[in-house]
């Protein structure tokens, strides 16, 4: 689940996939979220490595600290997290395809067409 | 709070210093990396802080204390290293049960689990051992002395792919039951980094650099493009840099770039690729002295 080797820090690789936990509703908001013990163990890395996974979603307001308690997933978490990923990781990679389009040649119509076909064969899926 | 502290130490054999004037401190809690070349000290560093050896100048303090020679230190500190020796006559039984003795914290019932796990057999002597089972002792020895600070010297010397794996993830499962300061020296730091918090690199028995494993590989980038489009990176430290073909270089900087700066390299198609941590280790201590390549171009 964690690739080493990429160039995503480990920590925000963990924001990430904690990220898609509450995505796909596996925790759900209102619900304690792992702790930096739990996941360190999960993932087989140091604790203070996932702390800082856990305080990337803490200042982006997706947790919040309950003292003695934990970290606790906000109503607003999901909406947050889609906005975020919309904004920046979605237009990143957006980039990335129109950057590649332009040095192939594929207009813009045939980029879109070739988007509405995926989408398409995704419904069938 | 500070488990160890160590001001200008300095251990010299006739003229050879083989620390110089070492300055650090390790916090409380921490699992951290000893990292160097062959014999640029980590292993009389680590006797040093153990008290095994006593420094030529500079102070040492370990809990607060000169480790020296002093008793609290070796009731709260175990050093693990393939050089562990202990009595012919004592089979590995009567070896657990001498450190269960001696240790205040010990932890027989791990022990004992570990031992089984293992495959070790309580009539066996240590030094019947071969290599690999005898770093796996060790380990078992250090691990369930659970002492306040704990000290690997190559742990993992000898002992096989799965049993490092092992190792690391007993590691890491015991330090999440019980934190305390953790300190290992090891050549193959790829296969225990995400184990560690940070690293300690030392080189010619001097300090490089001491850092989170987070911070140093997000602070180091890897660049390949134009020399003139990387010029933008020449005031960050260059640790390394080598000829592509035409006018292509790959270049690695350590520090923080500006966004306009990052802006600027994509601009120009310069290509980003993370640095494994065994490679910026390598060229912090190549950066004074060169590579293997320098070596063959003086040649010519």
């Amino acid at each position: 689940m964690l690739d080493h080797s990429s160039s995503k820090p480990i920590y925000m690789q963990i924001a990430e996939w904690l990220e898609n936990e509450i995505l796909s509703e596996r925790i759900n908001p209102g619900e304690k979220i792992y702790s930096q013990y739990q996941l360190a163990d999960r993932f087989n890395i140091n604790p203070a490595t996932a702390a800082k996974g856990l305080n990337l979603l803490a200042e982006e307001e997706i947790v919040y600290k309950r003292r003695g308690l934990g970290m606790f997933v906000k109503d607003e978490a999901p909406t947050i997290i889609k906005n975020k990923r919309k904004n920046i990781t979605l237009n990143r990679m957006l980039r990335e395809i129109v950057k590649e389009a332009e040095y192939l040649d594929v207009s813009m119509d045939e980029l879109g067409d070739m988007l509405l076909k995926i989408h398409e064969e995704g419904e069938d899926r | 709070m500070t488990a160890i502290e160590v001001n200008g130490l300095t251990k010299q054999y006739g003229e050879f210093k083989a620390l110089n004037s070492i300055q650090f401190s390790i916090e409380e809690n921490e699992i951290i990396g000893v990292i160097g070349r062959n014999g640029a000290g980590k292993s009389t560093l680590l006797k040093c802080l153990a008290g095994f050896y006593y420094p030529s100048s500079g102070e040492i303090r370990v809990l607060g204390e000169n480790p020296f020679d002093n008793l609290f230190v070796s009731e709260n500190l175990i050093f693990v290293d393939d050089q562990m020796s202990f009595s012919a006559e004592l089979t590995l039984e009567d070896i657990l049960h001498t450190a269960a003795q001696f240790y205040p914290n010990w932890n027989q019932a791990l022990a004992k689990r570990l031992f089984d796990y293992f495959s070790f057999r309580p009539e066996q002597t240590h030094e019947m051992l071969s290599k690999g089972k005898r770093s796996t002792f060790n380990m078992i020895i250090g691990l369930c002395a659970r002492t306040k600070i704990t000290i690997f010297d190559e742990p993992t010397t000898g002992m096989d792919y799965s049993v490092r794996k092992d190792f690391y993830r007993a590691l890491l499962k015991d330090y999440l039951q019980e934190p305390r300061t953790i300190i290992l020296s090891s050549h193959l730091l790829n296969e225990l980094e995400t184990v560690l918090e940070s690293i300690l690199l030392i080189d010619d028995g001097r300090f490089v650099i001491q850092e989170s494993i987070d911070q140093l590989k997000e602070t180091t980038y890897g660049l390949t493009g134009s020399v003139d489009h990387l010029r933008v990176t020449d005031e960050l430290q260059v640790l390394h840099e080598e000829k592509l073909t035409g006018d292509q270089v790959y270049r690695v900087v350590k520090g923080e770039l500006s966004a306009e700066k990052l802006d600027e390299l994509e601009r120009n198609h310069v290509q980003f690729s993370s640095v494994s941590i065994d490679d910026i280790c390598v060229y912090h201590t190549n950066a004074k002295r060169g590579g293997i390549d320098h070596v063959f171009e003086s040649e010519n």
